[in-house]
């Protein structure tokens, strides 16, 4: 037998060890390079500024090529929406020189910078948006989100007939159908709210209130439009109060009947165009988008000119038909992540909202049904009131928490 | 033009040094055999680092920033760890050698010498891949003669490898003990240089709480003063520049940088004083022991 001399077995377990740093260079953490027809983004870096060609890009292998036209060594970021972490840097630029940097990122917010002679905090610093799916997502998120997706489709394809019916009836001057349909046709949409928001100028179409649109300087459409005009002596009433008056009060005269063929026929088309573009095949979601959406629901409800105050549907009152689908909305969201959220460890938080989901549709289940109908919200008083937005609270707090369990 | 020059000198000056030092070691105890695998040791990282930065350059796929940074830090770690252990190994080694140094190394040199080699290799190769992807991007770029721009990064390394020389020189120069005493503490202060930027490297890739990374929610002060802005040490580079010549000396061989975290110069400290400490009280006893050997034996000598 040999007895191998331990210093000689020192200096192999050092050289295998170089090796194996090595070798490491060679199989980890490799990305594609630009092909050499592909596109890459043009960074023009002075002494002075740092101008990214375009600033935007889809998600993936994104490469920069950076050009240094200064008088100093450069370098050049990408940093996360912080401003802090660098998803990637290339150093070493010389004047005159160029570099590539080759980065993968996925949708979100990111910023670029220079570092002209490595000095400081650097100069140029520009937000720059990357937009497509996430770059991975294991096939139970897909699972999840497709499920989801699904659910979201469904709805929307609900809305459309259901839509067309009530419009049907203003259109034809049957104000009490109309009365009668205004609540119940608000309920699909109200559950998926988070998604038609993402479109951006959809939901205000849709679903914006008379300040709302005010504000934004946009024409004042959409469901809560002709709810206004559906209750018009509450209208009239609510805008003299006080704290109202200051609104203008052009619009509250009656619409004629071309006017209603025109709103009702906008708002068929809005939701017929939300259907078209949640059932479109690039249409995603990300998991956060979903448990964010749920937290988006509540605080809806909750929201100042939301649901718990009364001024969701300030003229027709039937604010607990959005609350319940708001709930219910959040609910579908929560359900459909729980496996996820199990498989994190959460099952405590998963125990915690089933039971506060329960809590808020038992108190809200007093108030009547989607079939029997629910109270008027300005029947309902302040200590009841309370009542509601404290079970709310109580179930917005936990579900705060869902977007960390779920997204690791 | 001078920034060329500077990123080569830069990314040359510790490497050389490092391998400055492991020559003058091998000089004096005899032993160019060794010297030879020094040679085959940073032969191979520059071959390998220049293969690897082409590939990278040129071929389909490059390296992500993450893996690049964890590379960079982890081999410098790895290279301290190296470093240092060679430099206990020799002090021991010196030690036993007694009177007669030069008859007696023959007995065995860090594996044969393949140790040594090796060190030599993780110190190259360390800079080696970074510098080789930038002389191939710089040789690619057009606005600037490729030529032009090839030579003037590699006249920066060849300044390097002079001062590196120089070292050498001088090296050999010294008597012997003062040599075994000095080349080491110039090793280890080298060493607590890679230390801090490899730190620097896995702070930028993330891998260790830095400047480039928000403090996690619900931090307390101590943990919240490591993230963000309040993890620089100093940032000075407003009066030593980045890419002048005092910059370049300076963080090629101490691994000062204008701009450094605590957590760099807190590694720094941690590693550089205890280790020095112990070496030079490891030193001046051996000298001392070696001394009174010495007069003990003359003692036994004379009647």
């Amino acid at each position: 037998m040999t007895i191998t001399h331990p210093r000689r077995r020192v200096g192999q377990t050092l050289t295998a060890l170089a090796t194996l740093a090595g070798a490491t260079i060679a199989l980890t953490g490799c990305v594609p390079n630009a092909a050499p027809d592909a596109e890459s983004i043009a960074v023009t870096a002075s002494d002075t500024d740092c101008a990214v060609e375009t600033a935007e890009a889809t998600s993936g292998t994104v490469t920069f090529t950076v050009q240094n036209d200064g008088s100093t060594v450069n370098e050049f970021y990408v940093l996360g929406a912080n401003k802090l972490t660098i998803i990637g840097e290339v150093e070493n630029i010389a004047p005159g020189a160029s570099r590539d940097l080759t980065v993968q990122v996925g949708p979100g917010d990111y910023f670029t910078n220079c570092k002209p002679g490595m000095i400081g905090a650097g100069v140029g610093q520009a937000p720059f948006v990357v937009n497509g799916e996430a770059v991975e997502t294991s096939q139970e998120d897909d699972a999840v989100i497709a499920q989801y997706i699904g659910y979201v489709k469904s709805q929307t394809e609900e809305l459309v007939p259901q839509v067309q019916e009530f419009v049907d009836a203003y259109q034809a001057g049957d104000d009490e159908e109309a009365k009668r349909l205004f609540p119940l046709v608000r309920i699909s949409y109200e559950r998926i709210e988070p998604t038609a928001e993402q479109f951006g100028d959809l939901d205000p179409k849709i679903d914006y209130r008379k300040p709302g649109a005010l504000e934004e300087g946009i024409p004042f459409t959409g469901f809560h439009r002709i709810e206004q005009d559906l209750w018009l002596d509450a209208a009239i009433a609510n805008y003299s109060t006080p704290e109202k008056d200051h609104y203008p009060k052009d619009d509250l005269v009656a619409l004629t009947p071309e006017e209603r063929a025109e709103l009702g026929d906008q708002l068929v088309a809005d939701i017929t165009e939300l259907k078209d573009k949640v059932a479109a095949p690039d249409f995603t979601l990300t998991l956060a988008d979903i448990t964010e959406g749920a937290k988006g629901l509540l605080d809806e409800v909750a929201a100042p000119d939301g649901k718990l105050p009364g001024e969701e549907n300030e003229f027709g009152h039937t604010d607990l038909y959005d609350f319940y689908a708001n709930v219910e909305g959040a609910q579908v969201a929560f359900d459909t992540v729980r496996p996820l959220a199990e498989a994190n460890d959460a099952s405590e938080l998963v125990t915690e909202l089933d039971e506060r989901f329960a809590d808020m549709f038992a108190l809200l289940d007093e108030y009547g049904s989607y079939d029997a109908g629910f109270v008027f919200y300005d029947t309902v008083d302040e200590t009841q009131r309370a009542e509601l937005a404290a079970s709310l609270s109580a179930l917005s707090e936990p579900m705060s928490k869902l977007t960390a369990a779920v997204v690791k | 033009m001078l920034g060329t020059l500077m990123i080569g000198l830069r990314e040359g000056l510790e490497a050389a040094l490092v391998v400055g030092v492991l020559l003058a070691y091998v000089h004096r105890i005899g032993r160019r055999d060794v010297a030879k695998r020094i040679w085959i040791g940073v032969g191979a990282a520059v071959l390998l680092s220049m293969i690897l930065g082409a590939i990278l350059t040129y071929g389909a796929y490059g390296l992500s920033f993450t893996a690049q940074e964890a590379i960079g830090g982890s081999l410098s770690i790895l290279a301290v760890v190296m470093v240092t252990w060679m430099v206990f190994w020799m002090l021991r080694a010196s030690g036993d050698l007694g009177a007669d140094l030069r008859g007696q190394v023959d007995r065995a040199l860090v594996g044969n010498g393949w140790g040594v080699a090796a060190i030599g290799f993780v110190s190259v190769g360390r800079e080696g891949l970074e510098t080789a992807l930038f002389i191939w991007a710089t040789t690619r770029a057009n606005d600037i003669s490729p030529l032009t721009g090839f030579l003037t990064a590699v006249s920066g390394i060849v300044i390097a490898i002079i001062l590196g020389w120089l070292l050498y020189r001088g090296m050999l120069r010294i008597n012997l003990t003062v040599f075994f005493r000095w080349s080491g503490a110039l090793l280890i202060v080298f060493a607590a240089g890679v230390l801090a930027y490899g730190v620097h490297d896995l702070q930028e890739a993330g891998f260790l709480p830095g400047p480039f990374a928000p403090p996690p929610p619900e931090a307390g002060a101590f943990v919240a003063a490591w993230f963000g802005e309040s993890a620089w040490a100093f940032q000075l580079s407003h009066l030593i520049a980045p890419d002048g010549f005092l910059g370049a000396l300076l963080k090629g061989t101490i691994g000062f940088s204008p701009e450094m975290t605590k957590l760099e110069v807190f590694a720094w400290f941690l590693y550089l004083v205890p280790t020095l400490t112990i070496f030079l009280r490891a030193s001046f006893a051996q000298e001392r022991e070696r001394a009174a050997r010495k007069i003990a034996a003359t003692q036994k000598g004379t009647p």
